[in-house]
């Protein structure tokens, strides 16, 4: 921590004198490079850390410059006004581009905006109002009193203090709570969403983000330049743009900038040749997914990883903790928590569910169980709310849930494990605690630009809550670590403590025990009864009999995706429709059952 | 009445082309969920080669594009070959990947044939047909004949032989396939140099119609992608009536939007998206990447 400070204040006396060291031409690329380092830091907010392919960043950039091109000399406002009103533009117009977002995402999402790059491009070309493909000449250059920004220098020093705050505010965004949910919808947006990350709104929010800075470099520009046209802003300078992030590291602002610097600087030098630079960058592109995909910023660790590795491992292996049991809490037992009521589900041609209607009461043990392919798994959907029934209703806490969207039930007190682990892959085990732990809204991130203190503290409170999860679960020792990296049985209890730290009043277990050894069952169904004990109602589909006898009060039984059987435990396992349906044929159990 | 005809018809060659295009694409989608954004220029890199062949060394047209589709279909194999390690792995960096290769090729088509463009004569001269007052370019047919001949070799290839049932295998589940003993590496190469081959015929086909200039693969691409969306992203019958369906859009927003036709087009390809993401013969394969 302090070396990096050491570092940042040292790069920064670097950055405040380098005007001195400079010719004029010089200065001049400095300028642009900035320009662009602001807007790799937007793309890699949007594509590194929340996810979403964005190939129209360079639209941003030139709505922003256009904006201001056209309200200072068409319009005669004042360079700031204008520049304020660019920013506003450009986020109305990254607000529509980042509509497409909530319908598809990855291939899709990036041929969309990268038409809608393209549509950018076409319409400056042939709009009037723009200047046409001549472009926009005579934008007056910012005034301030006593400062000539007309002079490449002084504006030098305006650019170094509009990109440092950028950089600041992106920085702060990626390590406090919002960026944290955004990584976790990157890495798994089903999951997040289970855990109530808003991810429509959270996809809205990354492209705004994304389009404030393309808005600010933009503005910058055209008070650099002063001249816009629209060669400036085609897909060439898009992938150039998409390239710097790569090289530099996507998942890493510092990553982007040095990226933007270091290819910049190589086209610089290249300036006379371009396709060769072009012909350089685009293999570099290719190398770098390949054989880096962390990028620049990625190989100090990679390069620790693999000097560890050549001095065989030290220290100790990190060791699983004993579970510390809630303190019991009394619970409003016996009413009404959950009601599923004739939930059918159809794909295709298959019927899933057929009519399978249940109560759960709360303070309740759950146990749902059945052969496989009986309806189990699709019913957990259900009631989350990832597949949105085709008959029947589902009443959660006396409100009718059915169809709503996962992270709506997440925040009305429901959570969820998945049968095959989602956890979120490169955050580490503390993050995913945290990202369940923050149930802010996203609309709070305001606080971001009016209270930055009042997040940093709330973020400092929530470290402290995922500190006593961590202990509690015995999992301190794993804290920063990659979950991916754990053993599968600690995997396991890092998604449980996850789902719990989301604090629901119904917790969804889905095989909980599945590839765990025996006396890791034997810790689980401690583990259930406690938080069970602690005032929640759980629900677990299990396929080990012993676990499901011995823990649940009441059973469910599917067969062929409809309840065949419901009890006590005794009274299940003597079912003669149970039996048949583990042991005996079709035919008769359809007799029985009816 | 006329004149709406007489659009549409405009339209249609343009469509084949477009048709061609979307499907390279879904052939490498269906197999391996993956677009490729070097498809564009591949579309370029063909157009160049044959239109080279055919101009300057005085090859006849159909063997000028036989040439070009054997070269981009090399080119087609060392891209799935450098990109195999992320297979099945992580869409977002191949897709970045193609990217990458996309740049490159594109430098490369600088660096060759210079940044300005050609005019490619057409290979039939014959005078055009008049149809029930529709005049209709002999050209045009010959795109269309070769379109639909490509479309039936490929779906041939595909439900008749061995290798095509195979790619048919793993586009249905890579590790089933696996399991069975499919070299999944393999098939997804062939499906990439198909893919690039057909690539290379729309470029060539497209030479005579369009000007052949470093960015005719953009927009062709963008437009094919399109149209592959439009039709169901990996069916081949949508691939086709995507095409089409572009190509007469096309062909009418430039005649009532003249330079924004792109703008439009790229709208209410938007639109489309938004509103029914898995295309008209759509499968679910919206959430496959």
């Amino acid at each position: 921590m302090r070396t990096k400070l050491l570092v940042g204040a040292a790069l920064a006396v670097v950055a405040w004198f380098l005007p001195y060291g400079l010719d004029s031409y010089a200065i001049h690329v400095v300028n642009v490079i900035l320009i662009f380092a602001i807007l790799a830091v937007g793309l890699g907010l949007v594509m590194g850390i929340a996810g979403q392919v964005n190939l129209s960043q360079v639209a941003f950039f030139g709505v922003g410059a256009y904006a201001t091109a056209i309200l200072t000399t068409h319009a005669g406002l004042g360079f700031w006004v204008s520049g304020l009103l660019a920013i506003a533009a450009t986020v109305l117009i990254g607000i529509v581009i980042g509509t497409p977002a909530l319908r598809v995402q990855s291939h899709y999402l990036g041929i969309v905006t990268l038409g809608l790059a393209l549509a950018f491009t076409n319409w400056v070309t042939n709009a009037e109002v723009a200047g046409g493909a001549e472009g926009i000449s005579g934008i007056p250059s910012p005034e301030l009193p006593g400062v000539d920004l007309s002079s490449e220098y002084l504006y030098y020093y305006l650019e170094l203090i509009v990109f440092a705050v950028a950089l600041a505010f992106g920085l702060f965004v990626v390590r406090t709570a919002l960026g944290r949910r955004m990584r976790a919808m990157r890495d798994d947006a089903l999951a997040a969403g289970a855990l109530g990350a808003e991810v429509p709104m959270l996809r809205m929010t990354a492209f705004m983000l994304a389009s404030v800075y393309g808005g600010l470099a933009g503005v910058l520009y055209a008070g650099l330049i002063r001249y816009v046209a629209p060669e400036s802003f085609n897909i060439a300078n898009m992938f150039l743009l998409l390239a710097m992030v790569i090289i530099g590291g996507r998942q890493s602002l510092i990553g982007c900038v040095v990226g933007a610097i270091s290819l910049a600087l190589v086209r610089e030098m290249l300036v006379d040749h371009p396709t060769i630079a072009q012909l350089a960058y685009g293999s570099v592109v290719v190398l770098v997914v390949v054989f880096a995909p962390t990028g620049l910023a990625g190989l100090p660790r990679r390069a620790r990883a693999y000097l560890d590795h050549r001095r065989g491992a030290r220290g100790t292996a990190a060791q699983l903790g004993a579970f510390q049991p809630y303190e019991p809490a009394a619970s409003a037992s016996g009413d009404e928590l959950l009601a599923v009521q004739g939930v059918s589900k159809q794909f295709r041609g298959l019927k899933a569910l057929d009519d399978v209607s249940l109560t759960v009461a709360a303070g309740e043990i759950r146990g749902i169980v059945g052969p496989n392919g009986s309806g189990k798994t699709t019913l957990f959907n259900v009631i989350s709310g990832l597949y949105k029934p085709t008959r029947g209703r589902v009443v959660f806490r006396g409100t009718d849930m059915t169809g709503r969207a996962p992270y709506r039930l997440a925040r009305a007190g429901m959570a969820r494990t998945f049968q095959n682990l989602r956890l979120f892959g490169d955050l580490t085990v503390e993050e995913n605690l945290l990202v369940a732990l923050d149930r802010s809204r996203t609309l709070s991130a305001w606080r971001y630009l009016l209270r930055p203190l009042n997040v940093l503290r709330r973020d400092r409170a929530l470290r402290r809550s995922a500190t006593d999860v961590l202990h509690r679960y015995g999992l301190t020792q794993f804290a920063s670590l990659a979950p991916k990296s754990l053993p599968y049985g600690i995997q396991r209890r890092v998604e449980i403590a996850r789902a719990v730290a989301a604090d629901p009043a119904l917790l969804l277990l889905d095989e909980p025990a599945a590839g765990l050894n025996g006396e890791e069952v034997r810790q689980l169904a401690e583990i259930v009864r406690s938080i069970r004990d602690s005032g929640r109602t759980v629900i677990i589909i299990e396929h080990n009999m012993g676990l499901v006898m011995s823990l649940c009060e009441q059973i469910t039984v599917l067969a062929g995706g409809r309840v065949i059987a419901e009890g006590t435990p005794s009274h299940v396992a003597g079912h003669p429709a149970v039996i048949e349906a583990y042991l005996g044929d079709t035919g008769e159990f359809e007799g029985a059952t009816r | 009445m006329q004149v709406f005809l007489q659009t549409i018809v405009g339209g249609v060659s343009l469509g084949a082309v477009y048709a061609l295009v979307a499907l390279g694409f879904s052939l490498v989608y269906r197999t391996m969920g993956l677009v490729n954004f070097a498809h564009g220029n591949v579309v370029t890199v063909g157009a160049y080669l044959a239109s080279t062949f055919y101009l300057s060394t005085k090859l006849p047209f159909a063997l000028a594009m036989v040439v070009a589709i054997v070269v981009t279909g090399a080119i087609g194999l060392v891209i799935e070959r450098v990109l195999r390690p992320l297979e099945n792995k992580d869409f977002d960096l191949m897709l970045i990947g193609t990217i990458g290769f996309g740049i490159v090729l594109d430098a490369l088509i600088i660096m060759i044939w210079g940044a300005t463009g050609r005019a490619v004569p057409s290979p039939v001269q014959t005078a055009p047909i008049d149809l029930f007052g529709l005049r209709i370019r002999t050209y045009d047919l010959v795109v269309l004949a070769i379109a639909a001949l490509a479309t039936v070799l490929l779906v041939l290839f595909l439900s008749r032989t061995k290798r095509g049932a195979a790619m048919q295998a793993v586009a249905m589940d890579h590790e089933a396939a696996t399991a069975v003993g499919i070299h999944v590496g393999r098939s997804n190469a062939i499906a990439f140099m198909i893919g690039a081959g057909l690539a290379a015929l729309a470029g060539g086909l497209v030479g005579p119609l369009l000007y052949v200039s470093p960015a005719l693969g953009g927009a062709l691409g963008i437009k094919g992608f399109a149209a592959a969306i439009l039709g169901g992203f990996g069916s081949i019958p949508g691939a086709i009536l995507g095409g089409l369906a572009i190509g007469i859009l096309d062909s009418f927003t430039a005649g009532h939007f003249q330079g924004y036709s792109e703008l439009v087009t790229f709208l209410v390809f938007t639109v489309i998206i938004m509103v029914r993401p898995t295309g008209i013969f759509g499968e679910r394969t919206v959430n496959r990447a």
